[in-house]
């Protein structure tokens, strides 16, 4: 073969095109070859252009990497399909994930979070490398897109998504928190880590314990495990919950329900679940009826859920009552994930 | 063949020997050659002892005529390789085989030799032994004899002096008294005269009266006392005579003699005694005398005529006394030293359940099946199924063993009792496995009005009231909490049993110390760790007990099959759903001593312990 100067891509694309044209019109003696050889050639072509457009779709840009308990968290930015707007979401991985593919447990901040509070003041690090789980934070809504009145309630807009597609404007173009972390999440981190596609499991903290009971609740089989701190369990019943359900869905209830914990656990059909849930006895949310996690209980005892719920004396609604039984969890998460 | 003769008859069977080989005459007048003359054939050289006048030579291979010489060998290989080659080696192989019985008579030849020149010396040792005795007693008869008629001499010649003495005296006497007469008569002076005259005449009449004894005060002969030889006289006969035997010396228990009911019990003579028949007299030994020594057990006696006996149809476990005596002809030799002898115990008791084990190990219990005390014991243990040997550990001193084992196989296990008869019999072959934890329930801890049931795996708490008198006043029952302890193994590992219980059971499932407080609820105090489930007429309440404080938990499906788990290293006690592998909440405590499980029923009802199956893969992960 002659020696030449390695074309630039494009060039080495269209060279091969040549080829096959070539190949197609030329030498191939019956036109039944020719025929397949063109529609090779189409195929090519095709997945060539879809490629292309996946891969800038998911493309991510590296914003931080500290390494911590012997793997790295990292945080990353993308430009989000769903959401129509740049996202962060921290990662962390674990040793293992060096050598070996691992599975992924999802965590979805609370009220006025972003990708920064978990990573930063929940302590999950030293058990997430001891069971070498990767850990994935999201932010709790989509930044930056200039909707009205979004910044005006620490309650409502941006950093409380809520974690549901919103259908009422001017929320519903970008504000599909729920599509976002059941679709498009899952599949960009799957491209992009060594990960087991099939072991993920899904944890959260008040509005995010509410994402995460939701997420499993309405994707039977889809989570090896659920867990929640001091959950939002029935917000159709209290006023978090119907703020943000009347913001982003309207005023019928019956819109409300899909993404109401407690009625989806009333008719919940699907793999055995085993739902762990802590709870600050002292968390001022809980007296002020905004978690109401009663109704859950008595819900899961009578469709026969598994839910084993702690109330922790003395603990409030606080990164410290996070921090302080984040092993536990992990621990009941990567009992599935690794089983 | 040349064959010295040491002393005819002894060696007259060798010469029979000798003769009947058919030695060819050439061999025999090849004495000394080396092998290598003879073309690399072996030779058996053989002498008797020390004496090398007693030769043999090897029995050549050559054929049993006598014309078989190297001569005409050469010539006649072919003819002798045909068919005569095997013949020759088998006659060879004979040959041989003939010379080492030889070798091995003339060897027992000479043990003989040498016995009867120890029997020789003993005998003429006895012979001098016994004349000698004869001897010496003959002389000192000889010498009393003598001395005797020496003292009878000397007092005959005393006495005889004493008279000499007497008879010159009286003559010195009766010549004094003449020479005053005459002296008297002489004198001229009348007057005088007859003043003394008078009172000499009475003097001299009175010495005339007076008798002379002239007899001799002793004899003149010597009586010959008659010496007493009768005790000579039995020693000579008893040179002719078989002496009684000695006292036979009765060895020491040898070990594994004994069985549970018999003893061999063996002795020796210390001497060549020739001995009919011996007795042995036995009898047991009591532990403590009797208040009057004449009522000590008869001895019972047994005839043999071996030099050993197995005595049957004792007791096991018992010592016993024995001694024996050598009866001849002659009469019955003194009793042998008493040797105490002690059969062996009988096999102790084990019930399967008394054992417990867990994956590394297993604690066996037995009871020792004898009334008094063994020395120790012996515990065998063999893996189930395999051929390979049985293990023993010896020297327990206690009725029970904790054995260390390899996880996942079984186990078949026996007890022996040991003492200084030797061991007994087998117990009762019993199973341990160690595959997860197994145990029983301690029933002497179980509250009174807690029933278990046979194969001791259900308890049941019925309706009816027990009567006070059934309450017992143990230390070990619960008393007010109706519960019960499981024995489990005392292992620092892990262990994982299941509690199976209905929907409406009030129970209380955790672990305890092994002396925490029968008076006591499980649960409410520092030796308690327990799971309690509380039935209201809407819901489930659980509480998770230890120190009276529990955290408080919802519980949303009722677990019907409760999984405890119990992990020392770790410090840890975690109670799960076991059907839904639902881990429902973990202790963390530092056990400060082995726990025990409990199981208690706060209402009437049942519950079902499960246990002997490793723990399912979640609990310990």
């Amino acid at each position: 073969m002659r020696h030449r100067a390695r074309p630039s891509r494009r060039g080495r694309d269209s060279a091969i095109e040549k080829r096959l044209i070539r190949v197609a019109q030329g030498s191939a003696k019956s036109a039944r070859r020719r025929l397949y050889l063109v529609l090779i050639m189409k195929h090519y072509l095709v997945t060539k252009k879809l490629l292309c457009v996946c891969r800038s779709k998911m493309a991510l840009t590296q914003v931080s990497s500290n390494k911590c308990a012997g793997g790295f968290q990292k945080v990353f930015e993308h430009d989000s399909t769903e959401l129509k707007c740049k996202m962060k979401f921290a990662v962390y991985l674990p040793p293992k994930a060096e050598t070996d593919k691992c599975p992924v447990m999802y965590w979805l901040s609370g009220l006025t979070c972003t990708e920064q509070n978990f990573i930063t003041k929940a302590g999950s690090q030293l058990a997430a490398a001891e069971h070498g789980i990767i850990v994935v934070a999201p932010d709790t809504s989509p930044r930056g897109c200039n909707i009205e009145g979004e910044d005006e309630s620490w309650d409502f807009g941006a950093g409380a998504g809520f974690y549901v597609d919103a259908t009422q404007d001017p929320w519903k173009s970008n504000y599909r928190m729920y599509s976002y972390i059941t679709e498009e999440l899952p599949k960009l981190i799957i491209a992009n880590f060594p990960t087991n596609p099939d072991r993920m499991s899904i944890c959260g903290h008040s509005m995010g314990g509410h994402g995460a009971l939701i997420c499993a609740l309405k994707n039977p089989g889809k989570y090896k495990a659920v867990s929640a701190f001091a959950p939002i369990c029935n917000p159709i019943q209290c006023p978090w919950g119907q703020k943000a359900f009347s913001g982003y869905l309207g005023p019928d209830k019956s819109t409300w329900e899909p993404y109401d914990a407690t009625v989806l656990a009333a008719s919940y059909s699907g793999p055995q679940l085993d739902i762990l849930i802590d709870q600050g006895r002292d968390d001022q949310f809980l007296s002020a009826g905004q978690l109401l996690p009663d109704n859950l209980i008595s819900t899961c005892s009578e469709k026969k859920i598994p839910v084993v719920f702690r109330l922790q004396p003395g603990y409030d609604h606080s990164y410290f009552f996070i921090y302080s039984f984040m092993n536990d969890h992990i621990k009941h998460h990567a009992k599935y994930l690794n089983a | 063949m040349e064959l010295s003769d040491l002393g005819g008859a002894r060696l007259g069977l060798i010469s029979e020997e000798a003769e009947q080989q058919d030695f060819s005459p050439d061999s025999a007048s090849q004495m000394f050659h080396p092998a290598a003359e003879r073309g690399g054939r072996t030779f058996q050289r053989f002498s008797v002892g020390t004496d090398d006048s007693l030769r043999f030579e090897a029995c050549e291979d050559s054929s049993p005529s006598p014309t078989g010489a190297e001569d005409g060998h050469d010539d006649d290989d072919d003819v002798f390789k045909t068919g005569g080659t095997q013949e020759l080696v088998s006659i060879r192989n004979q040959l041989q085989g003939k010379v080492a019985e030889m070798e091995n008579f003339a060897g027992h030849l000479e043990e003989i030799f040498l016995t009867v020149e120890e029997n020789f010396g003993r005998q003429e040792q006895n012979l001098e032994q016994h004349y000698n005795e004869v001897l010496q007693t003959l002389s000192q008869r000889y010498d009393d004899g003598a001395s005797a008629l020496q003292e009878e001499k000397k007092k005959k010649l005393e006495s005889l002096y004493a008279q000499l003495l007497l008879c010159g005296q009286a003559l010195d006497r009766s010549k004094d008294l003449i020479e005053t007469a005459q002296e008297v008569h002489r004198n001229q002076d009348r007057r005088l005269f007859l003043k003394t005259v008078a009172a000499v005449i009475k003097r001299i009449e009175a010495f005339a009266k007076e008798e002379v004894d002239l007899t001799l005060s002793t004899s003149l002969e010597f009586k010959t006392p008659l010496a007493d030889l009768s005790d000579v006289k039995t020693m000579m006969d008893s040179i002719n005579v078989v002496p009684a035997p000695s006292a036979p010396v009765i060895n020491p228990q040898t070990p594994n003699s004994a069985s549970q009911t018999s003893l061999r019990v063996c002795w020796s003579l210390f001497s060549d005694d020739t001995v009919e028949f011996y007795e042995l007299y036995y009898r047991p030994v009591l532990e403590e005398p009797p208040a009057d020594s004449s009522s000590a057990p008869p001895a019972s006696r047994v005839q043999v005529k071996e030099t050993h006996c197995t005595v049957t149809e004792l007791l096991p476990n018992a010592q016993y006394e024995l001694w024996v005596t050598a009866t001849n002809t002659t009469g019955i030799s003194p009793a042998s030293e008493k040797a105490l002898y002690m059969t062996v115990p009988s096999p102790p008791v084990v019930r399967q359940r008394d054992s417990s084990s867990c994956p590394e190990a297993a604690l066996i219990r037995w009871e020792s099946g004898n009334a008094n005390p063994v020395d120790s014991y012996t515990v065998e243990l063999r893996e189930a199924g395999s051929d390979g040997a049985a293990e023993s550990m010896v020297a327990v001193p206690a009725c029970q063993c904790l054995v260390q084992l390899q996880a996942g196989r079984r186990y078949l296990v026996s007890v022996r009792a040991v003492n200084i008869g030797g061991p007994s019999d087998r117990s009762d072959v019993i199973t341990v496995s160690t595959t997860g934890t197994f145990f029983h329930l301690l029933e002497d801890t179980a509250h009174p009005c807690l029933s278990i049931s046979e194969d001791g795996f259900s308890v049941f708490y019925g309706d009816e009231e027990l009567p006070i008198s059934a309450m017992a006043l143990d230390d070990t029952t619960f008393t007010r909490c109706v519960a019960v302890l499981g024995d489990l193994i005392p292992v620092r590992g892990r262990h994982y049993w299941e509690v199976e219980v209905d929907e409406d059971t009030e129970f209380r499932v955790g672990v305890a110390y092994e002396d925490t407080e029968r008076n006591s609820y499980l649960g409410t105090n520092r030796t308690s760790w327990c799971m309690r489930h509380i039935r209201t007429p809407s819901r489930h309440k659980y509480e998770f007990l230890h120190d009276g404080w529990s955290p408080d938990l919802r519980i949303t499906v009722h677990p019907v099959r409760v999984g405890v788990a119990l992990d020392y290293e770790r410090g840890t006690l975690s109670f799960f759903n076991a059907d839904l592998e639902q881990n429902l909440h973990t202790f963390h405590c530092r056990f400060q001593a082995y726990v025990l499980p409990c199981f208690s029923l706060d209402n009437p009802g049942a519950l079902t312990v499960h246990n002997g199956s490793g723990a399912p893969e979640h609990v310990f992960a």
